[in-house]
């Protein structure tokens, strides 16, 4: 008997040192064996249409092409300000009108090819030739690129313009690798641009994997892999997160879900300012709302605060202008003017334009339910609201889809629509111009049309001073102000999610996500 | 002999006719979706560029790149020729993407998950339903019956949701979506993801692409199965009651081997019920797809909708219609050779 037990007791023991010995040499050889990859896992229910700069004319492609490829300037993520990035210095000649880059010697491409003013004059000049749908950021603008050297490229603008710089920090001014075709589209193409990153591979739709550049002449990126996956909804994107599938979950996630995680001590939220704008389009050449009183009426009604707590549970701000708040010249143009839910100089405004509580003002809202989110409807809804708590008017709401939304859109087929905007290049202008110059702002369907705006904005278009041309913006917005055809209603706000592991991160001015300052801890 | 030679020719005629039959269901199907796409409001570049500026002169370039400027029928015809070359065009959305190679890239991952959710809503029908059959009136067969229709009327999406609420969010057993772990490479020979995995000897990718596409299709599967427990229930218990059932019993055959030859007379109208449960089960996945961000050619049809893609579109449903003529055609062909009722 004790003799069993004690043989039962024996194999126990050397059971137990033999799986502690197990133990201690398997987490050796997994923590003292190689160094573990530093894999950045990003979710994002945007997609990627053209991988090519000649012709991606969305957000989320700009994104990843910034990441992938450097352009001649770019802002500099902690001052917001334009640095050189292939460009050390450039010089301004003739007022604006001409503009000379001297680049880095040490840029290469992934492939280790170098990168010189021949491949920058190129890849202006097939963009011009594709004509694709960002081309005319340098249509409009360049009449001329030449490389004076292997290093120097020449700009010959059509007119002065002030605000280069922040053109040529968008992707269409992005130098590619010499195997894109000349007169082609590459929408899958991998072969990129001589920035932090290069195409590891890419399944579309499915991943885009990205591998640090090894010839990158900036700073390593904090990572040694980012990939992307996509995701078809906000939801798949939150339970992908919330699964531990990725470690980032970008855009966009719905506003209630931001509000669960930024309670859940798993993740870190992170917030910053956007330049992305909401606001109304108003028709202005048909009634009712051709009639001024009407708009401005409309503008006096609007609640931002109620539409920004209610609608999007806080993550937005209140705007008063077309031009975003942090954004230089901006001026809370609206809240000067009307107030915020100023019933009172509302209804006086509709009784002036003749309606009264027995004759309404009829209104004709439209939204469109998927594009903008889940949140669109009830902010179609908190808008009819408001309005009708003038006791004047009555608000019908509409919707179509997306597609068709546009068409209408660009027709000007609708009273009232709720839209958004992002900017093509960070400057009062891109938030302008687009909207008010009735020779550009065909497409928004308002029929807007004032000389004295076409007049200010051309004007502040080519002086240099930033100051001056601040000026000219104020008074434009001040103008908007006045003749409402739109109304500016909210100011996104940006939120990345991520697990407590990722360690730093950061965001550009535009609003990209720098992958190569995604951190994440052992 | 001689016979058999001209049943054999008489077989080909039927199938060859019955194969010819798929091209007017193809020809209908692409004009009704034709002038649909161009009824309902919205076009292909609006609806990309959004509310992007962009001069008239780059739009106008951009039509007449993507041939939209041309008249409606040359359109038409121009688009059936490339098909008939096996060519299916290019993206209108994103340009120069030639949606063959879309297609083909994903037709794999929606013939993987159809498979997949096809195989679990025969299991599962048939399952419920012989329990249902020999217990007939008691517990069970209510509680099957009622399984039946609740399956039959589940939403995908909502029943989707709550899968990944389940066993992804909460459980973290099963991925949220997606047939792959980012950081599992596969080498893709057939796009059908596990049978890659095999091909290639790769257990780690095996497992993991399993692992994916359990709960979509288990969505799929759930969803389809209500029909077939309806329909093993009633056809298994006419055919346990039948006299040579009845025979077999009062010979003492036992009870296992008995129900073998029952399922087996009941299961011909059930093979007919498969045949027919494709396009059902395709339209099931176009949902199964989106809720589970699996990148087959529902949730490619899907997106593509949403941007008026047509020539995208127009790829999609052909090949839609495509495989559900092929397989009624096959159906047709074993019906042809297996039910002696059946004249060619």
């Amino acid at each position: 008997m004790s003799y069993k037990r004690r043989a039962i007791s024996r194999s126990v023991l050397i059971a137990s040192v033999v799986i502690i010995v197990l133990i201690i040499v398997g987490a050796f050889y997994t923590l003292g064996g190689q160094e573990k990859e530093k894999v950045v896992v990003i979710g994002v229910t945007d997609k990627i249409t053209d991988l090519d700069p000649a012709n991606a004319y969305d957000f989320f492609t700009w994104e990843v092409l910034s990441n992938v490829m450097a352009g001649l300037v770019k802002y500099d993520p902690d001052t917001g300000k334009i640095v050189g990035d292939l460009a050390t210095s450039w010089d301004v000649q003739e007022n604006g009108k001409v503009w000379i880059f001297h680049l880095r010697q040490d840029a290469k491409f992934a492939d280790g090819t170098p990168c010189t003013a021949h491949d920058v004059v190129r890849s202006i000049e097939r963009v011009m030739k594709i004509q694709g749908d960002p081309s005319w950021l340098v249509t409009e603008f360049v009449e001329k690129v030449e490389a004076l050297d292997d290093y120097t490229v020449k700009f010959t603008l059509k007119t002065p313009a002030s605000y280069f710089l922040a053109v040529v920090a968008t992707p269409p001014y992005y130098p590619v690798h010499p195997n894109y075709p000349d007169d082609q589209i590459a929408s899958d193409a991998t072969w990129g641009g001589c920035g932090p990153y290069k195409i590891e591979e890419w399944v579309r739709d499915e991943k885009l994997v990205l591998v640090p550049n090894p010839y990158y002449y900036g700073e390593k990126p904090k990572n040694d892999k980012v990939v992307i996956t996509f995701y078809s909804s906000a939801n798949a994107l939150k339970n992908a997160l919330l699964s531990g599938e990725i470690d980032v979950a970008w855009r966009t996630l719905n506003p209630e879900d931001i509000q669960d995680l930024q309670n859940n001590p798993d993740f870190k939220v992170l917030e910053v300012p956007g330049l992305y704008i909401r606001y109304v389009v108003i028709k202005t050449d048909a009634p009712p709302t051709d009639n001024v009183l009407v708009r401005q009426a409309l503008a006096a009604a609007v609640n931002r605060t109620e539409i920004a707590e209610t609608v999007f549970k806080g993550t937005v701000e209140p705007l008063y202008s077309m031009v975003p708040a942090g954004l230089w010249s901006h001026i809370d143009a609206f809240k000067t003017k009307y107030g915020d839910a100023n019933l009172d100089l509302a209804r006086q405004l509709l009784q002036q334009a003749g309606y009264s509580e027995t004759n309404k003002l009829h209104i004709e809202l439209w939204y469109t339910p998927t594009h903008y989110g889940d949140t669109e409807a009830q902010l179609a809804a908190v808008l009819k609201s408001q309005w009708e708590k003038t006791g004047m008017i009555t608000v019908d709401v509409k919707s179509s889809e997306w597609s068709q939304y546009v068409d209408q859109l660009r027709n000007g087929q609708m009273m009232v629509s709720l839209l958004g905007w992002y900017p093509d290049y960070l400057d009062p202008d891109n938030y302008l111009t687009p909207f008010l110059s009735s020779t550009a702002n065909s497409w928004t369907g308002t029929g807007y049309s004032n000389p004295t705006v076409d007049q200010l904005l051309k004007e502040a278009q080519t002086l240099t001073d930033q100051t001056q041309r601040a000026q000219l913006y104020e008074q434009v917005q001040n103008i908007l102000a006045e003749d409402v055809p739109y109304i500016p209603l909210i100011q996104g706000k940006l939120y990345v999610v991520t697990s407590k592991d990722v360690t730093s991160i950061k965001i550009s001015p535009l609003m990209f996500l720098l992958y190569d300052s995604i951190e994440v801890g052992g | 002999m001689r016979e058999g030679v001209a049943r054999v020719g008489r077989l080909l005629r039927y199938i060859v006719i019955r194969g010819l039959l798929i091209i007017p269901t193809i020809l209908i199907l692409y004009t009704l979706i034709f002038i649909l796409l161009r009824v309902i409001p919205g076009n292909p570049i609006l609806s990309a560029l959004g509310t992007h500026y962009v001069p008239p002169e780059i739009l106008q370039e951009k039509m007449h790149r993507l041939g939209l400027d041309k008249p409606l029928y040359v359109q038409y015809f121009d688009y059936l020729w490339n098909i008939l070359h096996g060519n299916f065009g290019e993206s209108m959305v994103i340009e120069g993407r030639s949606i063959s190679k879309d297609l083909a890239y994903r037709i794999p991952a929606t013939i993987e998950l159809t498979i997949a959710g096809f195989t679990v809503s025969v299991l599962l029908g048939l399952i419920t339903g012989t329990l249902a059959a020999l217990r007939r009136g008691s517990k069970i067969d209510y509680s099957m019956r009622v399984y039946g229709i609740v399956a039959y009327t589940l939403f995908i999406p909502w029943l989707g949701s709550l899968f990944i609420l389940l066993f992804s969010v909460y459980l973290g057993w099963l991925p949220a979506g997606g047939r792959l772990d980012p950081s599992i490479t596969l080498k893709r020979i057939t796009g059908i993801y596990t049978l890659d995995a095999i091909l290639t000897g790769n257990p780690a990718a095996f497992f993991n692409a399993l692992k994916h596409l359990i709960l979509p299709a288990l969505t799929l599967g759930i969803v389809l199965s209500g029909a077939y427990t309806r329909l093993v229930r009633s056809n298994l218990s006419d055919i346990l009651q039948a006299d040579f059932i009845r025979a077999y019993r009062s010979r003492g055959l036992p009870e296992t081997k008995v129900l073998k030859y029952a399922l087996r007379n009941a299961m011909i109208p059930i093979v007919t019920y498969m045949g027919l449960q494709l396009a059902i089960l395709l339209g099931g996945a176009v949902l199964t797809e989106t809720t589970f961000s699996w990148p087959g050619l529902g949730s490619y049809l899907f997106e593509k909708i949403q941007y008026r893609d047509y020539s995208a579109i127009q790829g999609t449903i052909m090949v839609f219609a495509f495989m559900v003529g092929l397989v009624s055609l096959i159906v047709d062909i074993i019906y042809a050779l297996i039910d002696p009722r059946i004249r060619y």
